[in-house]
């Protein structure tokens, strides 16, 4: 063997090795993580394990949402009048009725002061323009607050699924921002999709307010005579119990007595008569004006109010300090997840599921056993293909695809990229291109042979002569391959990524490799009488 | 074997004929795209939900049928899926004009009720529960006495086996009734009991269920379209600075347009549905289609270094009889592999193997008649205004090849000088 074939073959065997090792190196932090039995886990499961799967096969959930980020433009706003009140009233300042032409501007119809709420504005408002003119005063949110604004409220939304689906206890959860106001949210393993989105999507913002009247299925009736609603108060409706027609309306005081921030954790609980109720904790902070606020109004009603809507509106019998119950008809799910929810965090703004896909697990496994059915055919066929027409070389080529196949799957796994239904479709057809070459390079090597050449000589030009075409071809493909890229959706990104690979690897094998085991099978004898292609 | 042993085949002299087939083919196509009032876009593009749901028994689609109009749902349909026997469907329902509304959910329940499935919500279904929400009743229950034993975690131990249950529902397909349970391997008796005791079969497994809002789907739409055009155009220019030839290049983009229009063309007639993987197949066929001419354009080029001068006719005629067998065997062996993922690789994918089915005939077809025959019309038509507005005498071959003098060439095979090779070999 000559020093420069012992390089050949010790550098395919190391370049082998390492892929095959980084495979099942792999595959065992993973198994690892999940492996409950004691000692090692078996290879078998580390083989398993190797390459990520996508959604499509083994189950699970993709979701891509939209935060309603004028929630929160809105909410800054809201902020920004009370303020505005606050000081204007302080500074004797009177302001007539207020309008609101958009989520993110005001205006005021009469202003006794302007130059003094100039000065209000400046000082407190700085991330709103003024303009007033003739007694009217407007105000508009400058871009670059709302941006923010806007910016901070995805990121808040993300914060809280994340929070949210961690506490559900999902292994490898992706939660990313998408675009501006896009989260994408994908959960392997979860085949319970209406529970898992009502979970994300909950609000669970929750007040605790005084009631001043009600309940009453009559709205009218909850009003003071001159029926208008008092500046204070607000009509809020309460939640419908199954069975019941109208729904209930309470009249409770706007300022609420603690929110959801006040809480330090919440969980299952059960109520009178073992009703499944979520009982919940508060912080040091809350428990002091909790404790302030129902001491001064016993005997008085309190309503529950989670995301505008009234649980329910239990008598305050005494004085509460760190801690109260949820009553509703819950099903055990549902007192599980609102406690968690309540847990997790409110979200900032409301949430609008754009794409939802789910994928159960036995579809997974059916489009396992599928995908691997039609490999392990396509492969065979080719295989007997090949050899059947070029004989001995045809062996050649069979190596190579093996090998290129075998390399495709650890560079997968050493990449961490994700295997998929489409994927394994890219697969597939890698292994159309690794035949290609190897074609490529045999019909050569016949042409050489048939003008004359000595089989050595025509070994030699056939691989030399198919490389500049085996190069443009492939470049070909992986710039097509680059394009499918730019979808963003998950399984034809997993086929894009594969088929790359794939060429890369297909490259190697079929140049590089094949080359090499010719001149292995070829290059000691002294005299070469025919080739077996 | 050898299939062709050195053929001599005067593809060009049907270039006309091929030209017409081809205009032909398209056509057709397009008649099919505009009789069905466009193409027919899947969810991903036209938005909607589309459910996937396995039966325990012969589904009656009509009855189903009846049970979807109560919904409410505007226009839906619904159809068999994979084979008969797997009792499976697929159903579909519109983009809703009303947001928030969520269709599945919707239709499980209506289709639950409307099957006469145990409404109450003590008995879970085992067949449309997952594994979390049992998990979670059995933690609830305990039927296994876990909780406070020293060193077991409840939640873990009756997460393990909720696995396992819905793990055989799996290997089932689907549960017939919760006595199934009797086959679960590794869990205990009183599990087992409880199960029976507590849980319901319903009609029905959820296998996949998709829902695209109008926003994402146009988007979609939008990405696709512009993905298609630029990988395109990116072929175009590697083609171009390849061969340092304009009319190669084009040559080669005609080729895949028309490849691209055929199939889809093609994809209309047969009714087929057009999806993310039908765009991912086509932008696999443009790699394709593009391979298959390279191979024989790097043909030609070489075949033009040769110091013979021959009309450009004879050249690439010479060079496709000189690539068949390569070209027919490579067709060949990948249609063998798509072959293979067309009839073994499922529903999924039955559309993507059907597309480059069509797109490798029509793209090894176009590599000989379509991207070879316009390099001859474009320089034969050039040559001719050339000859005609420079001189009427006699010029120097019109035919020959853009100025791509052989030493210049460095793009070319790096071993194509004997010389170097002799010294790689050293």
């Amino acid at each position: 063997m000559s020093k420069r074939l012992r390089w050949r073959v010790l550098t395919i065997l190391v370049v082998v090795a390492g892929i095959v090792g980084g495979y099942v190196a792999t595959g065992y932090a993973h198994a690892r993580k999940e492996w409950i039995g004691p000692g090692r886990p078996p290879l078998s499961e580390a083989l398993k394990r190797g390459i990520k799967l996508g959604l499509d096969l083994r189950g699970g959930i993709h979701l891509v949402l939209q935060v309603n980020t004028a929630d929160a433009v809105k909410a800054e706003r809201d902020e920004a009048v009370e303020t505005l009140r606050a000081q204007a009233r302080e500074q004797g300042v009177t302001l007539g009725a207020f309008e609101f032409p958009s989520e993110a501007s005001f205006t005021i119809a009469t202003v006794s002061d302007e130059k003094k709420l100039d000065e209000i504005a400046r000082r407190w408002l700085p991330d709103w323009t003024l303009g007033s003119a003739g007694g009217r005063a407007s105000f508009v949110l400058k871009d670059a607050a709302r941006r923010a604004t806007e910016d901070n409220a995805v990121s808040q939304a993300i914060e809280t699924i994340r929070n949210r689906v961690d506490e559900f206890g999902v292994a490898e959860p992706l939660i990313a921002r998408e675009g501006s106001d896009r989260i994408l949210v994908q959960l392997p393993g979860i085949d319970d999709p209406k529970r898992v989105k009502d979970l994300i999507k909950n609000t669970a913002f929750l007040e605790l307010k005084l009631v001043e009247k009600g309940p009453s299925t009559d709205k009218a009736q909850l009003l003071p005579p001159d029926g208008k609603i008092p500046a204070d108060m607000e009509l809020i409706e309460g939640k419908p119990d199954p069975g019941q027609r109208s729904t209930n309306w309470y009249l409770v005081r706007k300022a609420a007595a603690i929110t959801g921030r006040d809480l330090k954790n919440a969980r299952p609980s059960k109520g009178q008569f073992g009703a499944n109720s979520v009982s919940f904790y508060l912080t040091a902070a809350g428990a002091e004006k909790f404790g302030a606020f129902t001491g001064a109004n016993v005997n008085r009603y309190l309503a529950i109010v989670l995301d505008k809507r009234v649980q329910s509106a239990p008598v305050i019998h005494e004085r509460i300090t760190d801690q109260g119950q949820i009553n509703g008809s819950f099903t055990p799910e549902e007192a599980n997840d609102l406690a968690l929810v309540l847990r997790a965090g409110a979200l900032p703004a409301g949430l609008t599921y754009l794409e939802e896909r789910t994928v159960g697990p036995s579809l997974g496994l059916d489009s396992i056993r599928k995908g691997i059915a039609a490999s392990v055919a396509g492969g065979l066929l080719v295989f007997v293909a090949v050899v059947f027409y070029y004989r001995r070389a045809g062996w050649n080529a069979v190596l190579a695809l093996i090998l290129n196949a075998i390399l495709l799957l650890g560079m997968m796994s050493l990449f961490n990229a994700t295997l998929t239904l489409p994927g394994i479709a890219g697969f597939i057809l890698t292994i159309g291109m690794a035949v290609d070459s190897n074609v490529l390079i045999f019909e050569r090597i016949r042409e050489e042979l048939r003008a004359g050449r000595a089989p050595k000589t025509a070994i030699e030009n056939g691989f030399s002569k198919a490389f500049a075409t085996i190069i443009d071809t492939h470049i070909t493909v992986i710039i097509s391959a680059i394009f499918l890229l730019q979808f963003g959706t998950g399984p034809v990104k997993g086929f894009a990524v594969t088929l790359m690979i794939g060429l890369l690897i297909s490259v190697f094998t079929a140049v590089f490799v094949s080359h090499t085991v010719f001149e292995l099978e070829y290059g000691r004898r002294q005299h070469i009488d025919a080739l077996s292609i | 074997m050898e299939l062709f042993r050195q053929t001599n085949i005067d593809f060009l002299r049907w270039k006309w004929w091929a030209i017409g087939a081809s205009w032909a083919l398209i056509l057709i196509g397009l008649l099919s795209i505009k009789l069905h009032n466009g193409l027919k876009f899947g969810i991903d593009f036209a938005g909607g939900t589309q459910i996937a749901l396995r039966f325990r028994q012969r589904p009656d689609i009509d009855r189903l049928r009846k049970l979807l109009d109560t919904g409410n749902f505007g226009d839906n349909g619904i159809q068999r899926y994979e084979a008969p026997e797997k009792n499976e469907v697929l159903i579909r329902v519109q983009q809703q004009k009303k947001e928030g509304r969520d269709i599945t959910a919707e239709v499980l329940a209506l289709l639950r009720q409307g099957l006469g499935a145990s409404a109450d919500p003590a008995r879970l279904d085992l067949n449309i529960q997952g594994r979390d929400n049992l998990a979670a009743r059995l933690v609830a229950a305990d039927p296994d006495r876990v909780a406070g034993k020293p060193g077991t975690n409840p939640a873990d131990t009756y997460g393990r086996v909720a696995e396992l249950i819905i793990a055989h529902r799996s290997r089932l397909a689907i549960f017939q009734s919760p006595a199934d349970v009797d086959g679960v391997p590794g869990i205990t008796p009183a599990v087992k009991d409880w199960v029976k005791a507590n849980t319901t079969a319903g009609p029905f497994v959820l296998l996949s269920a998709e829902s695209v809002g109008p926003q994402v789907g146009a988007d979609l739409r939008k990405t696709a379209l512009w993905a298609t055009a630029t990988s395109i155009l990116g072929m175009l220019v590697y083609i171009a600075w390849r061969f340092r030839s304009l009319p190669f290049g084009v040559g080669a983009v005609v080729a895949l347009i028309h490849d691209t229009l055929i199939t889809v063309g093609l994809l209309s007639l047969f009714g087929r549905e057009f999806n993310l993987v039908v765009v991912a197949a086509i932008l696999t066929l443009v790699g394709y289609s593009v391979n298959d001419t390279v191979v024989v354009y790097d043909r030609i080029r070489e075949n033009q270094r040769s110091p013979k001068k021959e009309p450009l006719e004879t050249v690439i005629n010479r060079s496709i009889n000189q690539t068949l067998s390569r070209t027919v065997l490579t067709s060949g062996a990948t249609m063998l592999v798509v072959l293979a993922l067309f009839f073994l690789g499922g529903e999924v994918l039955h559309t993507f193997a059907l597309t480059l089915i069509i797109g490798i005939l029509i793209g090894t077809y176009s590599s000989i008649y379509v991207a070879a025959p316009i390099v001859v019309i474009w320089k034969n038509v050039l040559g001719r205004r050339k000859l005609a507005a420079v001189s009427p005498a006699p010029a120097p071959r019109p035919a020959a090849p853009s100025p791509a003098p052989r030493p210049s060439a460095p793009a070319s095979s790096p071993n194509a000088s004997p010389g170097k090779r002799k010294k790689h070999r050293r």
